[in-house]
């Protein structure tokens, strides 16, 4: 990082003898599975490294030794809380290399799943921010009605989080008798606990006081740095992956992309409340939208013995046959993006001809986004760092990999 | 005959009994039971969880506290190579005496001292002074670097919160024209919040500052420093040190009633009758009352970061503290008390 304008936010004088240096984590409260090595001059930080590396998994090279669509089960596992998202962007690069695409119920399907991820991952992250400062009511409260979004991806895919939902071609399972009004029954729940939310915590002055103007990134910074995700929009960056259109049906639907200015960690708590509202907006045009048809393409069904065939298309649920699993990737390469809760995720496939794929590159959110522990603490106080750590929705199995 | 009469006498004095069984360390001990099962289960209920449960079913998990109690006695009690030993063993348990010591001045009805002396109201206060001191040395013998920054944040909090609990105690004691808990009881006609709220408002949030509750639960700062000076005890000097907000908290909360709620008045005269010390059941039911709502905040509220404690005690808490002064003696100028 050559710039002189990021350079500016770093205090840390190399040898210098003041400094109190704390080691928080990997085993610490509220540390998650990672390390910060926290540099202190009295109550101020000067300097925090962010120690990553401690759950890497070996995702990419596992990825790699495995048949291409044996490897969203894989993946998934990178961010558990969202694997719908995370795993999206993979099923896409592999559909751009088979040559093949999604019928439009089943385009429909991802982006309600999508959808629904999103807003149990926004949950999970405001939960934590929470807690952070030591909040435990909205902790508890975000975590408790996660659990709403979290039964009705199960009611649509058969499981609470490993959904393995999207496959090449489509999806696994149509959708189930009677969730439009399970799903809208959960929109007007949230919308009301929104307002509550707001009422015991985003409006509590004692919150208030310990996010609003903390960890403030400008947007030059957020742009320089690289971050990706609602940390970049609440710093005033109109970016989202869903805009590209290159999944779901994001450029059928209206809805809006919350951006807010100030940057700081208020403004990025909200704009995930934010987002929640306009998932579940998403998620009613989804409902009211969805066309009817089959839910894997065509190339894919005539794969299934005509025996299985029939019943699979009428119950909505499919069985792959083996032949399914042993899909020859044709030679090349093909990248693709997606905006998970915590970001933009990105993967580059490259296939040599065979059944597995020769490289898979994954550049996870929360890789991009953990520079801002570096960058965004040394002026503050011991105790913001907390806040800020709250305030970025980082998931460390997501950036190790 | 002679012995057991005798035994009874030594027990029912007030000497005796005020310290030891009510409201000291018998009540203590019950208090410090029932009100963390309280405080769990409160915010249990804000939050849509049932809390404690298991342990005694049919009452809700009330003895959950005697289960974690028992747990803490027969956990090892691990003493790191590293720590300075005499104040690391001795610490905790000089601060639950000093803790319960307190006690010995909280009058119970009239006529019914523990220890009489006209000064019972700073001695009290005085009392409680030396807990901070001992988290020091705590934090200091722990020789651990989030020991020694959570001491460094009692220090701090010290001094914001310590004059400005005195001041607005020393403005009941101006307005009341004494020193003394009972005596000040017996002064107010009217409860002592309405007259000086200023000072109850302040004494109430400095006493909260001073027992380390939510949203001043800096010291032990779990998300930054661990457990704070606490981080290296575990076993019964951990329950020990969990224990010493909770018996200063539950001091306080006695004080204010005597200071600012009119202590046992109305008096329970049958009860009086009986034995003077159950007079003090009002007493007792208020002051519990007021540490359930203060329990209560943990549900509202999360922790203030330390500088902006500090802003709190030194430039809103310890002018109004000042103002509260001012107003007992313009009170007494008038000649209300």
């Amino acid at each position: 990082m050559s710039s002189s304008v990021m350079e500016a936010r770093l205090l840390e004088k190399e040898g210098d003898e003041e400094v109190y240096e704390v080691f928080i984590g990997p085993q610490h409260p509220a540390s998650g599975h990672m390390r910060l090595i926290v540099r202190l001059e009295g109550d101020v930080i000067v300097g925090v490294d962010p120690d990553i590396g401690w759950v890497h998994r070996t995702m990419e090279k596992l990825a790699e030794s495995k048949e291409a669509l044996k490897a969203i089960p894989l993946l998934e596992r990178m961010t558990i809380i969202d694997s719908q998202n995370v795993t999206i962007g993979y099923v896409r690069a592999l559909e751009k290399l088979l040559g093949v695409e999604p019928p439009p119920r089943a385009r429909y399907l991802r982006t309600l799943l999508s959808e629904i991820n999103r807003i149990a991952s926004h949950l999970y992250g405001m939960g934590l921010a929470g807690i952070f400062v030591n909040h435990s009511t909205m902790f508890m409260w975000c975590f408790g009605d996660r659990e709403v979004w979290i039964q009705l991806a199960e009611e649509l895919t058969g499981a609470r989080l490993t959904h393995s939902y999207s496959v090449p071609g489509g999806v696994r399972r149509d959708l189930p008798q009677g969730f439009k009004e399970k799903a809208l029954k959960a929109i007007r729940y949230m919308e009301k606990r929104l307002d509550e939310y707001h009422r015991i915590f985003f409006d509590n002055p004692q919150v208030r006081a310990r996010y609003e103007g903390v960890g403030v990134l400008k947007p030059h910074e957020a742009r320089r740095l690289g971050v990706v995700g609602p940390n970049l929009r609440a710093s005033g960056v109109r970016y989202d992956a869903r805009l590209l259109g290159d999944y779901g049906v994001y450029d059928e639907l209206e809805f809006e992309i919350p951006v807010r200015e100030e940057g700081d960690a208020m403004s990025r708590l909200l704009l995930r409340g934010d987002e929640i509202r306009q998932s579940m907006n998403i998620i009613r045009q989804v409902l009211d939208k969805i066309p009817e048809g089959p839910i894997l393409a065509e190339k894919y069904l005539r794969l299934i013995p005509p025996k299985l065939r029939e019943p699979a298309l009428k119950e909505g649920r499919i069985k792959f046959p083996g032949i399914f699993a042993n899909l020859k990737l044709p030679k090349g390469e093909a990248v693709a993006r997606a905006e998970m809760g915590h970001g933009e995720i990105f993967y580059h496939v490259t296939s040599d001809g065979s059944k597995k794929p020769y490289r898979v590159r994954v550049v996870t959110p929360s890789f991009r986004n953990v520079i801002l522990f570096r960058y965004l603490p040394p002026g503050h106080r011991f105790m913001d760092l907390p806040a800020i750590y709250g305030s970025l929705d980082y998931f460390p199995p997501e950036a190790d990999r | 005959m002679g012995l057991v009469s005798s035994l009874v006498r030594l027990v029912l004095s007030p000497q005796f009994f005020g310290p030891i069984v009510f409201p000291g360390l018998v009540t203590v001990l019950a208090v410090l039971l029932s009100i963390i099962w309280v405080e769990r289960k409160i915010a249990a209920r804000v939050q849509m969880r049932v809390g404690p449960l298991y342990i005694l079913r049919p009452l809700g998990g009330a003895i959950q506290m005697l289960a974690d109690g028992l747990r803490f006695f027969f956990q090892e009690f691990i003493v790191p190579e590293t720590v300075d030993r005499v104040p690391f063993l001795l610490a905790p348990v000089v601060a639950m005496s000093f803790a319960m010591l307190p006690f010995a001045f909280v009058p119970l009805a009239p006529n019914f001292k523990p220890y009489t002396v006209p000064y019972s109201m700073p001695a009290f206060l005085g009392l409680n002074t030396v807990i901070p001191l001992t988290v020091l040395a705590m934090a200091w013998g722990s020789n651990n670097k989030f020991s020694i920054q959570g001491g460094i944040r009692e220090a701090y909090m010290t001094i914001a919160y310590e004059a400005v609990l005195f001041i607005s105690a020393y403005s009941m004691a101006l307005l009341y024209h004494t020193l003394d808990f009972a005596e000040m009881v017996e002064a107010q006609k009217v409860p002592g919040i309405l007259l000086n709220p200023i000072s109850a408002l302040v004494f109430f949030i400095a006493m909260i500052m001073s027992a380390g509750k939510l949203p001043f639960d800096i010291v032990e700062g779990e998300q930054e420093i661990v457990a704070g000076p606490f981080t290296e005890y575990s076993g019964i000097a951990f329950g020990l040190t969990m224990g010493i907000g909770y018996v200063q908290l539950y001091g306080f909360t006695l004080a204010f009633t005597l200071m600012y709620l009119s202590g046992w008045e109305p008096l329970v005269a049958p009860l009086y009758s009986i034995y003077p010390a159950l007079g003090g059941i009002l007493l007792f039911v208020k002051a519990y009352l007021l540490l359930v709502f203060i329990v209560f905040l943990r549900a509202v509220y999360g922790r203030y970061r330390l500088d902006q404690a500090l802003r709190i005690g030194w430039r809103t808490l310890f002018p109004l503290a000042i103002v509260s002064v001012f107003l007992s003696i313009a009170l007494g100028v008038i000649g209300v008390v």
